[in-house]
């Protein structure tokens, strides 16, 4: 079991998106993976995505426009 | 006195109703419904439908003026309503303000979630794929008399065949766009 | 209250959470801001100032439901989504019967029907233009109320797009009398309900947006579970 960042700050939609799709991929059940953004529309769509998946999601104001949006990979 | 407005703020914060309407983002749907209302009250008021780009086009003539060019004699600008616009200048402009306006009421409700915040630029590749992409933009909106408001959200409201066609154009562009973004801009 | 559906990663990120910064004053500041404008514009124009608060409104709305045109026409192909493109085809069957009421009102005492100028020729320019369009919005993630609201949000790059979709504009208007000659001006401008009659033109509209609504959801589900 193990967290993965990924840095998506400055990004602007689709790429978190297409990018968070992918690194899931790569990951284990039971993997974390912590996807950083600051582009408001990407912390709607990317945990929509995820809840979609069925995963487990969580999304965190770590600042003024910027979340983490945690996602643990649950099946 | 500082302290207290400081409480104050930070207890509105917490408050169920501003968590709810003015800090959560809304359902797409919400939205969509909240946009449509205000499409109709824009337009038994103005007896036009909303419109973006086409401003833009003035914008662009207003800063070429200044400039020293002169768009008198194109075609876009020759009728008599396009150039009193012109001469009346951006101040008179309603389509122009109703533009600005879309820009600080979107800056105030991310001030009022407090979620603001300057988002540089990441990598050249950025300055490059808004560059084009906003090129092709107001070309396109200019070939299609609209963008994505005027000609097809308010052209298809309208019931008018161009906004389906429109419609159809947008759908094949975001496809050829998709795969450029991916290969080139990621 | 930030306890709610939390999940066994939450353990991990309250350790280094900075105080954040509460920018609600500057919020309001800034709607005393837009009412003050609006009240000195009224004192010019009703027209401008009206124009000046539905532009402000629309920027709310779309700013709080994160409405993304671009991502309505993008995802489907591009992450499977269609959320967003449901409650665009919503938006438009809504506010396709609130216009065709008015429109009709307006037939039906005899007066000039309003809005016509939004029913435009189709001709390639039509297409061609949806394309170049469709093309640039994705690249430049946002469309042109995409862009604006993002310029209000703080985003860099979609200034730098705003500046050039308005260099775009002036080059457009520059070439327009070419397309304007050669296509635009010999496209028909076809109002449906012309062909169809009122209510037929909204109720096919409404099936037309139905059939899509229900396509796109299948298609999510069917995308969804294919990979």
């Amino acid at each position: 079991m193990k967290e993965v960042m990924l840095d998506c700050y400055g990004e602007a939609c689709p790429v978190p998106l297409v990018k968070a799709q992918n690194k899931i991929k790569e990951l284990e059940v039971g993997d974390v993976l912590i996807v950083q953004i600051d582009h408001s529309c990407a912390m709607k769509n990317v945990p929509e995505w995820a809840r979609k998946e069925g995963y487990n999601v969580e999304v965190e104001e770590i600042d003024d426009g910027e979340w983490e949006v945690i996602i643990e990979k649950s099946k | 006195m500082a302290e207290n407005k400081k409480k104050f703020f930070d207890k509105v914060k917490t408050n169920e109703y501003y968590v709810r309407w003015g800090k959560n983002p809304y359902t797409y749907v919400t939205a969509a419904i909240l946009l449509s209302l205000f499409q109709i009250v824009t337009f038994s008021v103005t007896r036009n439908p909303w419109g973006v780009s086409n401003a833009f086009a003035y914008w662009g003539a207003w800063v070429f003026e200044a400039l020293g060019g002169s768009v008198d004699k194109w075609y876009f600008f020759a009728s008599s309503g396009a150039q009193s616009i012109l001469e009346e200048g951006f101040l008179n402009h309603a389509a122009t303000w109703r533009n600005i306006g879309v820009i600080t009421g979107a800056l105030a409700a991310t001030l009022l979630a407090s979620g603001f915040k300057i988002k540089k630029i990441k990598s050249p590749k950025q300055i490059v794929a808004a560059v084009i992409g906003g090129l092709m933009m107001g070309y396109g909106a200019r070939l299609a008399l609209g963008c994505n408001i005027g000609a097809f959200y308010s052209g298809i409201s309208s019931l008018a065949l161009s906004g389906w066609v429109f419609a159809i154009g947008l759908f094949i562009g975001a496809i050829f766009g998709s795969k450029l973004l991916v290969k080139y801009f990621m | 209250m930030a306890e709610q559906t939390r999940t066994a990663s939450s353990r991990r990120s309250s350790t280094r959470r900075k105080p954040k910064k509460n920018q609600i004053p500057f919020g309001l500041l800034t709607v005393a801001a837009i009412v003050l404008i609006g009240l000195w514009l009224n004192t010019r124009s009703t027209t401008i100032a009206f124009f000046w608060m539905t532009g402000n409104i629309f920027g709310y709305i779309l700013q709080k439901g994160r409405v993304c045109f671009t991502a309505s026409m993008r995802d489907p192909y591009l992450t499977g989504g269609t959320t967003l493109t449901r409650a665009i085809i919503i938006a438009l069957a809504v506010t396709t019967i609130g216009f065709t009421a008015i429109k009709y009102g307006y037939s039906v005492a005899g007066l000039p029907i309003p809005g016509m100028g939004f029913v435009q020729p189709v001709s390639i320019a039509t297409v061609l233009g949806g394309i170049i369009f469709g093309t640039g919005m994705v690249i430049a993630g946002g469309c042109a109320s995409g862009t604006l609201m993002r310029v209000g949000e703080g985003f860099i790059m979609n200034t730098i797009a705003l500046v050039f979709f308005v260099v775009g504009s002036l080059w457009g208007a520059h070439d327009f009398g070419w397309w304007s000659e050669k296509f635009i001006s010999n496209g028909p401008r076809i109002f449906l309900p012309d062909i169809f009659g009122w209510f037929g033109a909204v109720a096919l509209q409404l099936l037309v947006l139905f059939a899509l609504y229900v396509f796109a959801e299948r298609y999510e589900i069917k995308r969804g579970a294919s990979h």
